[in-house]
């Protein structure tokens, strides 16, 4: 604890820990980014969208009795079952509010983090649960003498496939493709004679299916509780901004800033590790107001 | 002349209103004297923020950090210190203004959507602090039993203190929203662009506004802390600030009064809803769904248009 | 009184204003003309401080003022109105003006005091002068678009400017309205002693009351001089008179 020995195998431990953290991270918040740089809306119900998927995983897991082939089938699952929610949402109730300022749009997927919050309570209970990860990335191995947990490195795997992933869907799809030039300019796309609602549509559910990916590779990994949803959103929407608005890679270096400063402030100071990340954020944004990378607007 | 007239009858309404609230003491039971002293700390809260929000036009979006910062000045003072109450209610407002110039320094020049997330990352991180920070604040846990002045630390006391803070707060933020300042403020939420051009610095007078309605969100600090007793981190955690930004949709943010009838909407609300269920959030989230999409304006907003449009063109004073 | 020199900016890469000169002398009418996106709402822009140039220089009474900040340059005396109005839509009329005049007498701080009561005999002049007394109660996003174009010039004026910059006054407003603006910004001239600077895509209007104009393209300015030096000049001709390209506004 006594922070004067701070070993190089330690602190390797803690940056591999930081960097697993970053994958949920920037799962998450690419697709709260989709959503703000295409159809800007700061979607507040994106970090209960992220919870359900972390519920609804831990029942698939569960009725398969927490088997390996029940996580597979679960980590299937509840992304699509987020994405359903989502498209419900989108086209029952959203779609209608595009020309609100965005303090309205704002409120209103509040107004769904406080319907879901409770509607989660309703489901699952306040008790929190948890899931233990499948067998075949169970356990840890031997890291210089500390143990490095296997799910970790199936994080770190999983990270880099969802940022191809989603580079592959945004440059060369024809979606993709229109979603970046509806983001630039919305008008000249539905000139063209592009139902952009329908794009928005698409890009919506694609950014709610990350965040309950994000969910289902989390649930593993802690407590799946009443409140992950607050927690995560915050962080999200702060890596968005310090990374760019819109800019998926932005997301992906806001994401390691967030999961390193975190993964090493547990290392220095315990107490207040939760400071650093926070601080790490208001440092970026007093140099570069803007975020790192190219926001989109 | 006319425009006389109308000032001392404002007065008049006003001072009735505060006689009427003060005579409710004699008269409540307690359980409804805390429910109304509850009610005026956050409609205080609320109106402050609409200082900003809605005549500034500028994106509070946590407001709640100043709230709670004016609660814990007030209750460490209280609990931790030697020093008489008196200076601890004077601390916490100004503990809330110093903390709303150094977040303002840090955000005005930004955009709003940008200025908006940057405070709640630096909302955020006072509120880990203290949440975190357990030998000092309490943690997540918070303080509780706070002594109270004996005066004031009555059911009684605390509402008519709670009364008389609140008209007086209200007071000078209605000056100050019908006073030049206010005026150019408006201007700035309706065009920033075109204040500048006129020769207004739109910065300078943003950051003066937030180091305001920091001040009168301290002051509702003080107010809850007499009033409950106790302090929490959720006070200052960004769910709230949202909440009462909610309270200000409801009541109508155009308004001078709006946040302060949508916060005793919420509030009584919330204790009738309490009675029935558990599940007050789901409600609270139902109705706010429902305003988004059928009362954008707010309540006073309503009836405020519906008066210009059904009566007479009431020319420019 | 106003002086720019080989102004240039871009953005991403296109030069919006590449080499602009102009030179406006007191109580001057200059009219700057162009055909769409020869870079005359940019010019304004720099001259007034909402962009910073990339290069070039601009005096204001013997003084540089590019770069400085809108606010600045207000209060040292150059007031403007927008292309596309620009104003208060959610208070008064007469308040759109007040918070001109308000500013301008540096009053905006006073915290306590209402508003109601200051400065009204200025801005009811104003709104007379400019035909919109009238409407002073009416809510600015009630009126009609010819309405709103004059209040901006009446805004303008709250900041009783030595130079006014109007950017196309009468862009969109009927005959009659145009035929008011045009007598307004006479009176402005003549009677105030106003210095003008405006743009404007009616050629009819700017040959009637401009002293001298200011003709851009691409960027760059091509001549500035009297409406009939410029009406003969060959290159004014082919770039821009010539190629029937007045209808463009």
């Amino acid at each position: 604890m006594d922070s004067g020995g701070i070993t190089v195998a330690a602190l390797m431990q803690q940056v591999l820990v930081g960097l697993s953290r970053t994958t949920i991270l920037f799962i998450v918040s690419s697709g709260l980014s989709l959503v703000l740089g295409v159809l800007r809306i700061p979607n507040v119900a994106h970090g209960s969208l992220y919870m359900i998927g972390a519920f609804v995983t831990y029942s698939v897991a569960s009725f398969f009795g927490q088997t390996t082939a029940g996580f597979i089938i679960a980590l299937a699952v509840a992304p699509l079952v987020v994405a359903a929610v989502s498209l419900v949402l989108e086209r029952g109730l959203l779609c209608h509010l595009y020309d609100r300022e965005h303090l309205m749009l704002l409120l209103f997927t509040f107004a769904f983090t406080l319907v879901f919050g409770d509607l989660v309570k309703m489901i699952w209970g306040s008790d929190y649960r948890s899931l233990s990860a499948p067998a075949i990335v169970q356990g840890s191995f031997d890291l210089g003498g500390f143990p490095f947990p296997r799910y970790s490195l199936f994080l770190l795997v999983m990270g880099p496939l969802v940022a191809l992933g989603l580079w592959l869907l945004t440059n060369k799809t024809k979606i993709g493709k229109i979603a970046r030039a509806a983001a630039v300019d919305r008008e000249m796309v539905d000139a063209i004679g592009i139902d952009v609602s329908k794009v928005f549509a698409a890009v919506f559910v694609i950014g709610c299916y990350l965040a309950g990916l994000g969910g289902a590779l989390v649930a593993p990994t802690q407590n799946i509780t009443q409140g992950m949803d607050h927690t995560i959103i915050i962080e999200a929407f702060l890596i968005v901004i310090i990374g760019g608005l819109g800019n998926i890679w932005g997301a992906l270096l806001g994401a390691a800033i967030f999961g390193l400063t975190d993964a090493i402030g547990i290392l220095i100071w315990p107490q207040f590790a939760i400071v650093f990340p926070y601080t790490a954020v208001v440092i970026v944004l007093l140099i570069r107001p803007r975020g790192l990378l190219k926001a989109i607007w | 002349m006319k425009a006389q007239s109308a000032g001392i009858r404002k007065t008049g309404a006003a001072a009735g209103a505060l006689t009427g609230f003060l005579l409710l003491a004699l008269v409540l039971p307690r359980f409804y004297l805390y429910l109304l002293s509850l009610i005026l700390a956050t409609g205080l809260l609320a109106t402050s923020l609409n200082l900003v929000l809605g005549f500034g036009g500028m994106y509070q979006f946590h407001h709640s950090v100043f709230y709670g910062v004016g609660a814990y000045c007030l209750a460490l003072i209280l609990t931790r210190s030697g020093l008489p109450a008196w200076i601890g209610y004077l601390a916490a407002p100004l503990a809330a203004s110093v903390l709303g110039l150094v977040m303002g320094l840090l955000t005005v020049r930004l955009s709003k959507l940008y200025f908006g997330m940057l405070q709640i990352s630096l909302g955020s991180l006072v509120w880990a602090i203290v949440y975190r920070w357990y030998s000092f604040t309490g943690g997540d846990d918070g303080i509780h039993g706070i002594p109270v002045p004996e005066l004031i630390g009555t059911s009684t006391g605390a509402y008519v203190f709670a009364v008389l803070v609140t008209a007086a707060s209200l007071a000078v933020m209605y000056c100050i929203v019908s006073s030049p300042f206010g005026m150019t403020f408006a201007g700035i939420r309706d065009n920033p662009e075109r204040c500048r051009a006129v020769g207004i610095d739109v910065t300078a007078h943003q950051l003066a506004g937030q180091v305001l309605a920091a001040f009168f969100a301290g002051v509702a600090g003080t107010l809850f802390v007499t009033v409950e007793g106790s302090v929490f981190p959720d006070m200052m955690f960004w769910t709230l600030s949202l909440e009462i930004l909610i309270m200000c949709l409801l009541g109508g943010w155009f308004t001078f009064f709006g946040p302060m009838l949508g916060a005793a909407i919420i509030v009584m609300l919330r204790t009738v809803v309490g009675i029935y269920t558990e599940y007050w959030t789901l409600v609270l989230g139902l109705v706010l769904i429902l305003l988004i999409f059928f009362l954008p304006e707010g309540v006073l907003g309503i009836l405020q248009k519906g008066r210009q449009a059904g009566g007479k063109d009431a020319a420019g004073n | 009184m106003l002086r720019v020199t080989d102004l240039e900016k871009s953005f991403d890469g296109f030069k919006a204003v590449a080499g602009a000169n102009l030179h406006v002398a007191p109580s001057e009418v200059v009219a700057v003309i162009g055909p769409n996106g020869a870079g005359k709402t940019t010019l304004f822009h720099l001259i007034t401080g909402q962009l910073a140039p990339d290069r070039g220089q601009i005096l204001f009474k013997g003084e540089p003022i590019a770069g400085l900040a809108p606010h600045k340059v207000c209060r040292r005396g150059i007031g403007r109105s927008y292309q596309v109005v620009n104003v208060f839509d959610r208070l008064t009329v007469l308040d759109n003006v007040r918070i001109a005049v308000l500013a301008r007498e540096g009053r905006t701080w006073n915290l306590l005091r209402p508003a109601s009561g200051m400065c009204r005999d200025e801005t009811v002049n104003i709104l007379e002068s400019a035909g919109l007394a009238g409407k002073a109660g009416r809510i600015c996003a009630t009126l009609s678009h010819g309405d709103r174009k004059v209040l901006e010039i009446a805004i303008a004026l709250g900041s009783r400017p030595e130079l006014l910059i109007l950017d196309e006054p009468t862009a969109g407003m009927s005959p009659e309205e145009t035929a008011a603006t045009l007598k307004l910004m006479q009176r402005l001239s003549q009677e105030m002693g106003l210095t003008l600077l405006f743009c404007e895509h009616d050629m009819e209007m700017v040959f009637s009351i401009a002293d001298r104009i200011m003709v851009m393209q691409q960027g760059r300015t091509i001549i500035q001089d009297t409406p009939e030096k410029v009406r003969a000049d060959k290159r004014v001709r082919e770039a821009y008179l010539g190629g029937g390209d007045t209808c463009s506004a």
